[in-house]
């Protein structure tokens, strides 16, 4: 049984044109211009628990908008979700409950709070425990590395800081579901490092089930099985991450050293492109589907005195930049 | 009621933190919470000043006047104290966008934005208007029965709750429009009128500020009942009156969460 059902679900804004200027407002008031603006587009998916699902796609693609329909924030314009059964928006606070949400661009915590007392508070409001929310504090001032900032008022704390923080806070009363919209923005590789673990850890020791939207693919590759990817508001690639690299990885590139400074006018087989070339240094781009490392390595070093060679694995960035460039949209099957 | 009894420990819960947070920040603690006490002062004063001239304003003394400023205050202090952030909806939850925090807790987001901060200036305005009207019970020779006190207690009550209702309406047209705050003043400040006896002003203010604006229902009526002049059912008029008010506000707060969940801004 799916933990989360989206089923067609759309959501469009009615925004109020305003022409410039003191006229332009007062025409805004009494004879407004509407105009929609589709931010998603008639989604389906679900979700299973357990699963962590990355949901990706370039700004504006409809994210946080989703991510706010499945929280209860916003009310559909069309379609259903379901999230344990419940309808969220109408039955806000009973799924509340059961839930977690970080925003990554916004704290949770009250600014002028320790965060010990502001975790305090949160444990209150979804009444942990007392025993078990002790348990939990612990076990997570350890592997957030909490201590030391358990007496800090966020206002103080820096961004990766405020981050340890916030997910703690927001994994404290052990939802069943947890929506990261961009949690690791703006972090640096340790802090990125320590929080992955974290989700990871929660996922498999409590079957939590996260939905992770995020610009930084390192955190799809190290967390993500399944990836969801929205354009426009609809989904344009639902499976998971190992298709995307065979299917859509057709391109790989081979970088050479030469011995030789010169190599003008080389011949390369069809679906190949040198990429650059410089003294010393070849790289070439091929097209998979039309040929193959062993060809291209061999035309190539045929024609110039290569010294040593490495092939590049298609790394999901740039599938995904031409995913998102459109490049790839026909051949997309959803 | 085990409901109630989750939401008054919560609320106490948010309370000590607000009060750890201030007295964190003690020196703006007591400015804010003194300073209060200077306004009132200064407004006093004008008071004083003006019945100086005059032995007494349509028949109501110094004193007496002093009394329905007191019981306003008081009104006025409830809601200073307890619902002041609701005039922050706008520009400290909505617009920043941390109004989704309470959409994804599990309590009620009204309640959460109150709990969220208790505002310690309206203490101030308390201890002035406990003092005007104690002052008004001694020099005006109200006795201390129990009677009046609970009459007190209901009038100062029903009275915050009209000042709370009333800015809860206005505040909540900030899901609709950019700025609240000079709807919420606009309204809010015609209580100035209400600190004078209402039979000094003409038809249209006392009527509008008994049925349109009640605000004289905290303080004119209350305060002719406690010095015994009649005023019949009027006397008891602001509890009806701030049920209805709460009412309406907390009905059009749904409204206007229900037109956010549209929105979302
Ligand atoms: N409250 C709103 N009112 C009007 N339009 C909105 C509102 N919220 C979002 N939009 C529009 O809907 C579209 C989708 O926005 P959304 O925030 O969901 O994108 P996103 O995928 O999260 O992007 P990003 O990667 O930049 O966070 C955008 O065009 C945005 O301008
Ligand atoms: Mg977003």
């Amino acid at each position: 049984m799916p933990i989360i059902e989206v089923d067609d679900l759309s959501k469009v804004f009615r925004l109020n044109q305003k022409e410039p200027g003191l006229r332009g407002a007062f025409k805004a008031l009494f004879k407004p211009n509407y105009t929609d603006k589709v931010a998603v587009d008639h989604l389906s998916f679900s979700v299973d628990p357990g699963e962590i699902v990355g949901y990706i796609g370039v700004n504006g693609a409809g994210k946080s908008t989703t991510i706010k329909m499945l929280t209860g924030i916003l009310a559909p314009s069309g379609g259903a979700v379901r999230v344990l059964g419940r309808d969220p928006h109408s039955q806000r606070v009973a799924n509340a409950r059961d839930i977690g949400v970080v925003f990554g661009q916004r704290t949770q915590l009250w600014w002028d709070l320790a965060l010990i007392e502001s975790l305090n508070l949160i444990a209150k409001i979804y009444e942990v425990e007392p025993a078990r929310y002790k348990q939990l504090l612990d076990q997570f001032s350890e592997t957030l590395e909490l201590d030391e900032l358990l007496k800090v008022p966020v206002r103080q704390m820096s961004l990766g800081q405020k981050m340890r923080a916030e997910l703690a806070a927001t994994l404290i009363h052990e939802p069943k579901v947890v929506y990261l919209d961009e949690p690791t923005i703006g972090l640096d590789v340790m802090v990125k490092e320590r929080i992955r673990e974290f989700i990871k850890q929660q996922n498999r020791e409590k079957q939590t089930t996260v939905i992770l939207t995020t610009h930084d693919l390192g955190d799809i590759e190290e967390l993500c099985q399944r990836v969801i990817i929205i354009d426009a508001g609809k989904v344009i690639y639902d499976g998971p991450i190992s298709t995307i690299k065979d299917r859509f990885g057709k391109y790989r590139t081979i970088t050479f050293e030469t011995g030789s400074a010169s190599t003008a006018g080389l011949a390369l087989p069809d679906g190949t492109e040198l990429v650059a070339n410089e003294p010393r240094k070849l790289v070439v781009r091929f097209d998979r589907t039309r040929t193959t490392a062993s060809q291209v390595a061999g035309a190539l070093m045929e024609q110039a005195d290569v010294v040593d060679f490495s092939l590049a694995e298609p790394d999901l960035e740039s599938i995904i930049k031409q995913i998102y460039s459109g490049a790839l949209r026909e051949e997309v099957a959803v | 009621m085990r409901k109630l009894k989750r939401y008054a420990s919560l609320y106490w819960l948010f309370l000590l933190q607000r009060f750890k947070v201030l007295m964190e920040y003690r020196v703006n603690f007591l400015i804010g919470a003194s300073s209060t006490i200077f306004i009132q002062a200064a407004s006093l004063m004008t008071v004083w000043v003006v019945m100086g001239q005059v032995p007494s304003l349509n028949g109501w003394t110094i004193d007496e006047i002093f009394m329905i400023y007191g019981l306003l205050t008081l009104a006025k202090s409830i809601n200073h104290m307890f619902a002041d952030n609701l005039w922050t909806l706008g520009h400290e939850y909505i617009r920043p966008g941390g109004f989704d925090r309470f959409l994804v807790r599990p309590i009620n987001p009204l309640f959460h934005l109150l709990a969220d901060r208790f505002c310690h200036d309206g203490i101030g305005n308390f201890l002035v208007g406990l003092v005007l009207v104690m002052r008004g019970f001694e020099n005006l020779s109200i006795p201390w029965s129990l009677g009046n006190i609970a009459y007190l207690v209901l009038a100062v009550l029903a009275g915050g709750s009209i000042f709370i209702a009333l800015n809860l309406i206005t505040c909540v047209t900030s899901f609709w429009i950019m700025n609240s705050v000079p709807v919420t003043l606009a309204v809010f400040q015609t209580h100035e009128f209400t600190k004078y006896p209402l039979n000094i002003y003409g038809k249209m203010i006392g009527v509008a500020m008994t049925w349109l604006i009640p605000y004289g229902l905290a303080s004119y009526y209350p305060a002719s009942y406690l010095l015994g002049r009649d005023v019949g059912y009027m006397a008891w008029a602001m509890v009806p009156v701030a049920a209805v008010l709460l009412a309406a506000g907390y009905r059009f707060w749904l409204f206007g969460l229900k037109h956010y969940g549209g929105t979302g801004s």
